[in-house]
């Protein structure tokens, strides 16, 4: 494990100074990544003082450093988690060696896990760039500059791994995951969730709480990896991603909570300019199921043979919580379409990895709004949140081609045609949602439709100056 | 090593009541009496969801789920695990049902 080196011009802890073409290469990037971030990253704030955390090493006791930075001078750094000793894990060579050089054959398949992954967090940036206008406290607009800095360095990750182990291809990967730009009609980001506009911070928080959530995910899938490289990256961008959640989790829940006081209190949220609960509950389909399709087909054989050459394992594999590390020897029902009815299929487990982790996933969702829910019955609130079935509105999988109801019943396009607008986002609820986004700019005030946070950043008070304005 | 977890929350409510401490000092704990890990591994987990009655962790596939855990519940959780005497009944059954529920599926993997 080399030591970590802050005072570098990139900031590492993979002994970048004594790999000079390697460190010419990043340098070269480096420049680039800046233009990037002053045309694409957030608008406007280039030249205010954000309380921002910066990642400063990758040991126990502390990997984080807190301070006023502006964002342009922060610290994009290049951090693999510690190495541990192990061998491989899962699939077909299990108990053979990690690999610390890409296998050749595994070359183009890696490569393209790498890109895809690596387009995302630059896309999601370009994605928020105009929210700072509109947060609803400083503290959240300072959380939306932590998430976006973030990404950024988990950009500088996945460009580390391009640059080191791909060689010219690598380069030209990491040009052009600059070159793209979301939502553009010539040059659109690779997955479709990164190629809506986020609009609101109705929006903002659903993308962390369920987008952001499917990389966690994927993220926790390529760190069970047996290339070493790419499974200590992922794991060490883990750790700043569940802030990223968080964010979103919180988020949601102070928007319901603040919806729920209003509805205790007997008020009609939009009297007051808050969110009503069947408004937040259509961005909750809408973003919930735009984010499983990231997981791509539930029966895949590109998925398959990921796991059988241990390029990407379960979710948690490493805690051997399953009972067949090889997936072999058994078979995983998916229900699919037929007709007008659903019949259960059994696909071998391999194929299925997919739709495992889009499990595991989904679970997790269900524990957010089990625990949103809990918040709005503590305030008196009867009515509830619920997340939509695994079915509905999908592109991607066996659903994608056939409509179902939130319920999961399989039903008409006419069916569909007559109830979509009480099932997603209106053009109306986004009008009404924008016209709730009023910046708050006084320290520990908030925006109507919304909640307070808990508690502050770094044992900060909520009144703390998260941001100055120059 | 065992296949035996004792999952402690890592999650953002968690975490702000000490959760990451209580981490280190029962992993350090355990290491003493079970450096092998023969009795159980201790790990971090991203959220159980009963953030509300944190400090949470999990002892899997016992099924049992500890609440409010505190540094002083410490040496009776390691004889829980490591001498497998019976759960601390004063630290379970606090978060509702419906959410251990949904901890046991995300871990209780049929594969």
């Amino acid at each position: 494990m080399s030591a970590v080196d802050l005072e570098a011009k990139i900031p590492n802890n993979v002994d970048l100074k004594n790999d000079k073409r390697l460190l010419r290469a990043l340098e070269k990037w480096q420049p680039k990544f800046r233009e990037w971030w002053k045309e694409m990253g957030p608008s406007d704030y280039n030249t205010d003082q954000i309380y921002l955390r910066t990642a400063v090493g990758v040991g126990k006791g502390g990997w984080a450093h807190f301070d006023y930075v502006k964002m342009p001078d922060y610290r994009w750094g290049i951090f693999l988690a510690e190495p541990v000793e192990r061998t491989i894990h899962f699939g077909d060579n299990i108990g053979s060696p990690i690999w610390n050089e890409v296998p050749g054959e595994m070359r183009n398949r890696l490569r393209r896990l790498i890109v895809t992954q690596a387009d995302t967090e630059p896309a999601s940036v370009e994605q928020q760039r105009l929210l700072g206008d509109t947060a609803p406290s400083l503290m959240d607009m300072r959380s939306l500059f932590q998430v976006n800095v973030e990404e950024g360095r988990h950009l500088w990750a996945m460009v580390y791994l391009l640059h080191t182990y791909f060689g010219a291809d690598g380069r030209d990967e990491a040009e052009e995951l600059l070159e793209r730009r979301s939502g553009n009609a010539d040059k659109p980001r690779i997955l479709e969730a990164f190629n809506k506009p986020i609009e609101s911070w109705l929006d903002f928080f659903c993308f962390t709480t369920f987008t952001d959530r499917d990389g966690k995910y994927q993220l926790a899938s390529l760190a069970e990896s047996s290339f070493d490289p790419l499974a200590r990256s992922t794991q060490f961008m883990l750790t700043e991603e569940a802030y990223h959640m968080q964010t979103g989790e919180n988020g949601v829940g102070r928007v319901l909570h603040r919806t729920g006081e209003l509805l205790a209190e007997g008020k009609d949220p939009k009297s007051v300019g808050a969110m009503p609960l069947d408004l937040v509950q259509r961005y909750v389909n809408a973003w919930f199921s735009v984010s499983m399709d990231l997981f791509g087909g539930e029966d895949s054989t590109n998925a398959a043979e990921s796991f059988a050459s241990g390029l990407k394992g379960r979710y948690r594999e490493g805690d051997g919580i399953y009972k067949d590390p090889k997936a072999l020897a058994q078979a995983y029902k998916l229900e699919v379409p037929e007709g007008n009815r659903l019949v259960e299929q059994e696909i071998p487990l391999r194929r299925a990895m997919n739709g495992l982790l889009l499990d595991a996933y989904i679970a997790d969702c269900k524990r957010i709004v089990s625990r949103w829910n809990r918040d709005l019955e503590r305030l008196g609130v009867k009515e509830t949140i619920e997340l939509p079935s695994k079915r509905f509105h999908r592109h991607q999988g066996v659903y994608a081609d056939f409509d179902f109801n939130p319920a999961g019943e399989l039903i008409s396009k006419d069916d569909w045609a007559a109830n979509v607008d009480s099932w997603l986002p209106t053009q109306a609820d986004r009008e009404y949602v924008a016209s709730c986004m009023k910046p708050v700019r006084e320290p520990g005030k908030y925006a109507n439709w919304i909640g307070p946070h808990s508690v502050g950043v770094n044992e900060q008070p909520l009144d703390f100056e998260y941001v100055k304005f120059h | 090593m065992s296949d035996r977890l004792v999952y402690v929350c890592d999650g953002g409510d968690c975490s702000e009541k000490g959760s990451v401490e209580l981490f280190e000092k029962l992993r350090n704990r355990l290491a003493e009496v079970d450096p092998g890990e023969e009795k159980a591994r201790v790990r971090k987990y991203p959220c159980f969801g009963g953030c509300e009655h944190g400090i949470n962790l999990t002892v899997w596939p016992d099924r049992v789920f500890y609440s409010k855990v505190k540094e002083d519940d410490l040496d009776e959780i390691v004889d829980h695990v490591e001498k497998n005497a019976p759960p601390l009944e004063r630290l379970c059954g606090i978060v509702k049902k419906d959410v251990e529920d949904i901890i046991w599926e995300m871990l209780d993997s049929p594969y």
